[in-house]
């Protein structure tokens, strides 16, 4: 009896081998390049200045900003053919006629896809720290290598529950060029309209009386009249509508499972949809259980989601007409 | 007798934008062992469903059916693993070679590593494409596709092959060497079931056939039986050619009892009669001193056949 093994063999040299696959993995290793080279002019160039929060606090931001584009494409570039494609080649009939069940084709495709996200994650990785180390010239403590690993499986994660959705959009549209563009067009919807939307129904839930003029950070938190609280708590529940109507979003939950285990706000979700007002340093300083017990139901959602889309394209899959 | 193939009632029901398509209708369906079995038809007529449904790769709307022995839906791992299909419509990865492409088939056959290469080349070879093993699918012409095809049923070793349209899109040499290599295949014991709508790519080579429509069967038989049974309908065509006088001899052979028509055409005479009275022309032509130069029973040809039932459904034949 072949295993699903004998499938996802197959197919996980077909993606690697693919253009598709090495070009989005050069764009996004020499995106991490530039990404670093700016870091590292802007340390060389203030050299009495200390790096704002050691190692992680230098690469963390381009590498959850870079991670927050480069996983959902991947997922989707992966993903968007994978049934349509082959119903349209017509293989899918070769194989089919073959003495395997239909789920074997689905779960070796699933595992192919996996291994490939993961290799790229961690290539991309690796380049990044590589470069940091390199270039800043300072080695990450066990703890940040620590943190980093994380990162890593919950960007992995975050790219397979792309490739999950458009996975499901293949199998269900038929077409790879629908497939494709309904991805794109949810990414968009997630990365980009959501987070407006999120901004604009905060801003008019919550109006703001009084706009704080030349308060920086540091004279915020020394001295607050009651202007000045009432401004915060404003902004703070303009926050939380904001994250609520965010939370709809895939790449909310990895920003925030980003945040808690590399202490850093960035990446799609949140540039758009405002900030939340708390020294981002925070997070960095508890201790890393605390921050992935933070982060768990971001974790909870993101793996649901994966998990559902993936039995819902199973489902699918198993019981459609081959043609 | 033994059969490859037994169903009965076999239906399948294609729901599409709420209406429904009875592609399979009700369909009784026997294929002996060791046969070459033609499945004709015009397009939209079921060929393919039937098929798909032999292999598991669709599911009946109801009905059963046996293949090799084997329960259609509850046993089509088994029966995938004896039969060789050639699906229609089919491709393989383009990015791939013929050999990479057949490797991953053979893989999926659980055919051992060190066995594979053999495999592989030995099926190449038999349908013609071992030269162009390292050529990618993707460049390869329709006809090399579809011979490629047909290498990747074979791989298993089937006892039962279904080719739907093997000839499709194949150039008439194409189309004789696989008529030739099915020849071949079936003396080596192997059962094969072809489908197409142009009877004269398959026809002669088949020892039986069925001709469907609308999913129903519109006539089975075998084709010995079948031309017998025209000939009995349509009447036995006799050719007589002659040095004499003719005119006076058919005039009397029109007299003769079982005798439908008789034509003058030249020097020939055309006799249309209920059986074969070639003795009694014999003795006729003596009679009025005719030397017979020919004297043949017509066959009527698969063609013949294949026009007057798709004519008895109001169908045109492409
Ligand atoms: N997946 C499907 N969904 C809906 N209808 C279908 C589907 N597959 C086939 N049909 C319909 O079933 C009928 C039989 O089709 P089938 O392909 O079996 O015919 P065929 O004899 O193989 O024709 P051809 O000579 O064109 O290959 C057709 O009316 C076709 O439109
Ligand atoms: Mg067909």
């Amino acid at each position: 009896m072949p295993s699903v093994f004998t499938v996802a063999s197959k197919e996980f040299s077909d993606i690697i081998k693919s253009k598709r696959f090495l070009i989005l993995v050069t764009i996004f290793v020499l995106l991490v390049i530039v990404a670093q080279g700016t870091v590292y002019v802007s340390v060389s160039s203030s050299t009495q200045r200390a790096l704002p929060r050691g190692f992680l606090g230098s690469i963390a931001y381009s590498l959850v900003t870079i991670m927050s584009y480069f996983a959902p494409i991947v997922g989707l570039a992966l993903g968007f053919d994978v049934i349509s494609g082959e119903r349209e080649k017509g293989t899918l009939k070769i194989v089919l006629a073959q003495p395997i069940y239909r789920d074997m084709v689905f779960n070796g495709k699933f595992i192919a896809a996996f291994l490939s996200v993961s290799l790229a994650v961690l290539v991309s990785s690796v380049v990044n720290v590589g470069i940091a180390i390199v270039a800043l010239g300072i080695s990450p403590p066990p703890e940040d290598v620590v943190r980093l690993i994380i990162f890593m499986i919950f960007s992995i994660l975050f790219a397979m529950t792309y490739y999950a959705i458009s996975a499901f959009l293949s199998t269900a549209t038929r077409r790879s060029s629908q497939s494709i563009i309904v991805g794109v067009i949810l990414w968009a919807v997630f990365v980009f309209i959501i987070p407006v939307i999120a901004s604009l129904v905060a801003s008019a839930l919550v109006p703001v009386s009084f706009t704080p003029q030349n308060i920086t950070r540091s004279n915020a938190t020394t001295f607050r009249p009651p202007e000045m609280q009432q401004y915060t708590s404003q902004m703070a529940a303009r926050a939380q509508i904001s994250s609520l109507i965010n939370s709809f979003t895939p790449n909310y939950h990895f920003t925030s499972i980003a945040h808690y285990v590399l202490g850093v706000y960035a990446g799609a979700g949140t540039i758009a949809g405002g900030r939340i007002p708390t020294a981002p340093s925070s997070s960095a300083s508890t201790s890393l259980v605390m921050n992935l017990f933070s982060a768990w139901p971001n974790i909870l959602v993101l793996t649901t989601l994966t998990i559902v889309l993936f039995i819902a394209s199973y489902t699918l899959f198993i019981r459609q007409e081959i043609r | 007798m033994e059969y490859a193939i037994e169903v009965f009632d076999l239906t399948k029901v294609y729901r599409s934008e709420g209406k429904e398509i009875k592609a399979v209708d009700h369909l009784n369906l026997k294929v002996e062992k060791g046969s070459i079995f033609g499945l004709l038809g015009p397009n939209g007529a079921g060929k393919t469903t039937f098929i798909m449904m032999l292999t598991g790769l669709t599911l009946p709307t109801s009905g059963s059916g046996k293949v090799l022995g084997y329960d259609i839906i509850k046993e089509s791992l088994q029966i995938r693993r004896k039969v060789g299909l050639l699906p229609e419509g089919f491709g393989f990865y383009d990015h791939l070679t013929a050999e990479e492409n057949l490797n991953y088939v053979a893989a999926l056959n659980d055919i051992p590593k060190e066995e594979r290469r053999k495999r592989v080349e030995d099926v190449l070879a038999s349908v013609g494409l071992l030269e162009v093993k390292d050529r990618k699918f993707g460049g390869f012409s329709r006809g090399m596709k579809q011979k490629l095809g047909i290498a990747q049923a074979l791989l298993k070793n089937p006892e039962l092959l279904l080719l739907d349209e093997p000839t499709a899109g194949v150039d008439p040499e194409g189309a004789r060497a696989i008529r030739e290599l099915v020849l071949k295949l079936n003396r080596e014991g192997k059962t094969i079931v072809l489908s197409t709508h142009l009877l004269f790519e398959v026809g002669p080579i088949c020892d039986s056939i069925a001709i469907m429509n609308y999913g129903r069967l519109v006539l089975q038989g075998k084709v010995k039986d079948l031309l017998e049974r025209l000939m009995a309908e349509e009447g036995y065509r006799i050719k007589i050619e002659g040095i004499g006088e003719v005119g006076a001899f058919a005039e009397e052979l029109s007299r003769i009892a079982g005798v439908r028509s008789v034509r003058l055409e030249g020097k020939a005479v055309h006799v249309v009669a209920e059986k074969d009275i070639r003795v009694e022309i014999g003795k006729l032509s003596a009679k009025h001193n005719i030397e017979i130069v020919t004297l043949e029973l017509q066959q009527p040809s698969l063609e013949d056949l294949f026009i007057k039932y798709y004519k008895k459904e109001g169908l045109s034949y492409a």
